[in-house]
């Protein structure tokens, strides 16, 4: 078995191409898809027409907006110049009581700015108001009536929390995660496929002949070549995130040796649906055309190229349940996105863990009987 | 050594082979003879174990195979009709590698290696990936990987198919001398007749699943004693003349190439005058006319009515 494990590996150091492949595949998609949310906060060029503004509530306000970051420019026309170069989508121009918004692509960061800048200037114009309330009755100096507004703004008497509701179950959707694991995960059936197609060949050349004939058991033919098939898939996913945790700075919500061990299971299961799909072809240019269709399915019915919370269809929905990548998907954003215990995962590492054992049973099953 | 009794193997609803019975003897060098699709890999396939027999037996010193193979399969050494190495490998990590799996490690493994490289003239290029190998030194180490545990019994399912001729004589004179040297007992199948006669003891000749022959070559050549072949070589071969040979009684067979044609006669019968008169009456020119002695092909022709490489 450590021939067989060696010589695989000599082989691989030799030609590492498909792997390289995949990998890279998986990490320039995975930047591409989700790189809008890696490059961080959205660029606006503010310029304050009135000082005052830029003071006020209203400038204090551009501080505490999440995905949004004002850049304070000194000059009007700068603010033109960023967004005809294309470096901005959208710029402001603050007055004391209005602004102008200089729009250069149509976009929904477009609206939400407005909203954003219109609501820092009606805050401002009802503290105002208060202020000149209290001026006017003369109970209060002004200050004594600012300070007192500050204390109020940060111990509310009541806060309220918002929540969105559009389907039964509520789910979160991060970009950069998403299309990481998605693309990961797709990718590596790929390399996985074909680590486990050598059986296969091996058996049409004679090699594996030659294998039976000699000491070494049937078994440890099949574990050299799964243990190799699963070496390589892990080593593949293992890269990828090794890349985007120390070099992109995706940090996985401080679960980065959680997800590690949770891949653990999935790179199994597609390691023996590799060996199901090599049962039941008959030749390379079947499992060539198979494994194409098998990915891309799984991955569309998975939830790796779009979450599957918004797939409403009942079949693909009862499909999924029996794609692994479903559940590779789930454990992976379970563990990173929404911080779940591992124990709160043990549902679908253990589906993970049925399908392997079934399909790799099936699989040498159709081999062994079909003697391909 | 080893017996085929009533050996049968069915593929749904193809019976590759029929009731094959052929024994091996320790020392010998066996042809299996045969077109392809004849039935040969099955039935080496079936007698070094690993592919199990609808019916019959393969007995090894009198003891049944199918259920205890591993006694065979420790003498045997499986030459098989594809190139079963590793491209990517050079010829020396494949000789390591199966080397490995026969449990052959350290200073034994290193020698067997160099001593099998030099059996099969590798020696010079141990250290070159086999993708960059010729057909012939891949046919080569192909047989190479087969002897690194000294095999008593070496099966070679068409070892030289799709070489140039060189690299042939060269295999051909390897199994020859391992057999002298070693008593290496060697099955050698093929659809080459040349390589069989050249090499072979005993030969077994099959066809469709069948044995349709058996013996020595001087034994199966006599099938044909009571026979003559004659070929007949002319510049340009008419339609007529051939037809003409068809319809003579006299003649058993006629095989019409190009520019030749080959005709089975009664070994009594002189047939010159007779093939001088119908070239006349068919107004073609003869440019020569050769008795031949019978070879394995035409044991084959004569026993199939069709050449062995149809």
């Amino acid at each position: 078995m450590i021939g067989i494990l060696l010589s695989k590996l000599k082989m691989f150091i030799r030609n590492p191409l498909i792997f390289i492949i995949f990998t890279v595949m998986s990490i320039v998609f995975a930047l591409v898809m989700g790189g809008s949310n890696l490059e961080g906060n959205i660029q606006i060029p503010a310029y304050a027409a009135d000082e005052s503004a830029k003071e006020s509530t209203v400038g204090e306000a551009f501080n505490e907006i999440e995905g949004f970051a004002f850049n304070w420019v000194d000059e009007k026309e700068t603010v033109e110049e960023e967004i005809s170069n294309g470096r901005a989508e959208v710029g402001t121009i603050l007055r004391e009581d209005d602004f102008q918004l200089i729009v250069g692509v149509e976009s929904p960061n477009a609206g939400t700015v407005e909203q954003m800048i219109q609501r820092a200037y009606t805050k401002k114009q009802r503290q105002e108001q208060i202020l000149e309330a209290a001026r006017t009755s003369g109970t209060m100096e002004a200050d004594a009536v600012r300070t007192e507004l500050e204390k109020a703004m940060t111990k509310p008497i009541f806060s309220m929390e918002t929540s969105y509701f559009g389907s039964s179950d509520d789910f979160e959707f991060d970009s950069t995660f998403h299309t990481l694991f998605g693309f990961a995960l797709f990718f590596v059936i790929y390399t996985i496929g074909y680590n486990v197609l050598p059986i296969l060949t091996d058996k049409k050349d004679g090699l594996w002949d030659r294998m039976i004939l000699s000491p070494v058991k049937k078994w440890e033919m099949y574990v050299a070549n799964l243990i190799y098939s699963f070496f390589e898939g892990y080593l593949q996913v293992l890269i990828i995130f090794l890349i985007f945790r120390y070099l992109v700075g995706v940090d996985f919500n401080g679960r980065f040796a959680e997800t590690l061990l949770l891949l653990v299971p999935y790179v199994f299961a597609i390691v023996a649906l590799s060996i199901l799909i090599t049962g039941l072809v008959k030749n390379v240019q079947q499992f060539n055309a198979l494994l194409p269709i098998i990915s891309v399915s799984m991955a569309m019915i998975g939830g790796a190229f779009w979450p599957i919370e918004i797939v409403e269809s009942e079949i693909l929905l009862m499909l999924s349940k029996i794609n692994p990548l479903t559940y590779g998907m789930e454990i992976l954003n379970g563990a990173a996105l929404y911080g779940y215990a591992l124990e709160e995962l043990m549902y679908p590492v253990s589906i993970l863990l049925l399908m392997g054992v079934v399909f790799m049973g099936i699989g040498i099953h159709l081999m062994e009987r079909r003697h391909v | 050594m080893i017996e085929l009794v009533d050996l049968t193997k069915k593929f749904k609803q193809n019976e590759a082979v029929k009731n094959l019975n052929m024994f091996i003897e320790k020392g010998e060098i066996v042809g299996l003879l045969g077109p392809n699709g004849a039935g040969k890999s099955t039935a080496i396939s079936m007698m070094s174990s690993l592919v199990e027999p609808t019916g019959g037996d393969v007995r090894f010193n009198n003891e049944s195979i199918l259920k205890k193979p591993a006694p065979l399969r420790k003498i045997v050494g499986m030459v098989p009709q594809e190139i079963a190495l590793y491209d990517d490998l050079t010829a020396e990590e494949n000789m390591q590698f199966f080397g490995r799996i026969y449990r052959l490690t350290g200073s034994a493994l290193k020698r067997k290696t160099d001593e099998v490289l030099d059996q099969i003239g590798l020696s010079e290029r141990r250290k070159q990936v086999v993708s960059k190998f010729s057909g012939g030194m891949k046919r080569r180490l192909n047989i190479g990987v087969a002897m690194l545990h000294d095999p008593e019994l070496l099966i070679m399912d068409e070892p030289a198919v799709g070489i140039d001729p060189q690299s042939r004589n060269y295999i051909l004179e390897t199994v020859k001398r391992l057999n002298e040297e070693r008593q290496m007992t060697v099955l050698y199948t093929s659809h080459y007749m040349e390589e069989v006669e050249f090499l072979c003891d005993r030969i077994y000749i099959m066809d469709q699943g069948n044995l349709i022959a058996s013996g020595t070559k001087e034994e199966i050549k006599q099938i044909l004693s009571a026979e003559k072949t004659i070929s007949i070589k002319t510049h340009r071969l008419n339609e007529r003349f051939i037809a003409l040979l068809q319809e003579t009684p006299t003649i058993n067979r006629v095989i019409a190439g190009e520019k030749e044609v080959t005709i089975t006669v009664p070994k009594e019968i002189n047939m010159f005058p007779k093939l001088i008169h119908l070239a006349e009456e068919a107004e073609l020119e003869l440019s020569s006319v050769d008795i031949k002695n019978p070879t394995l092909e035409d044991v084959f022709l004569h026993l199939t009515g069709r050449a062995l490489r149809d």
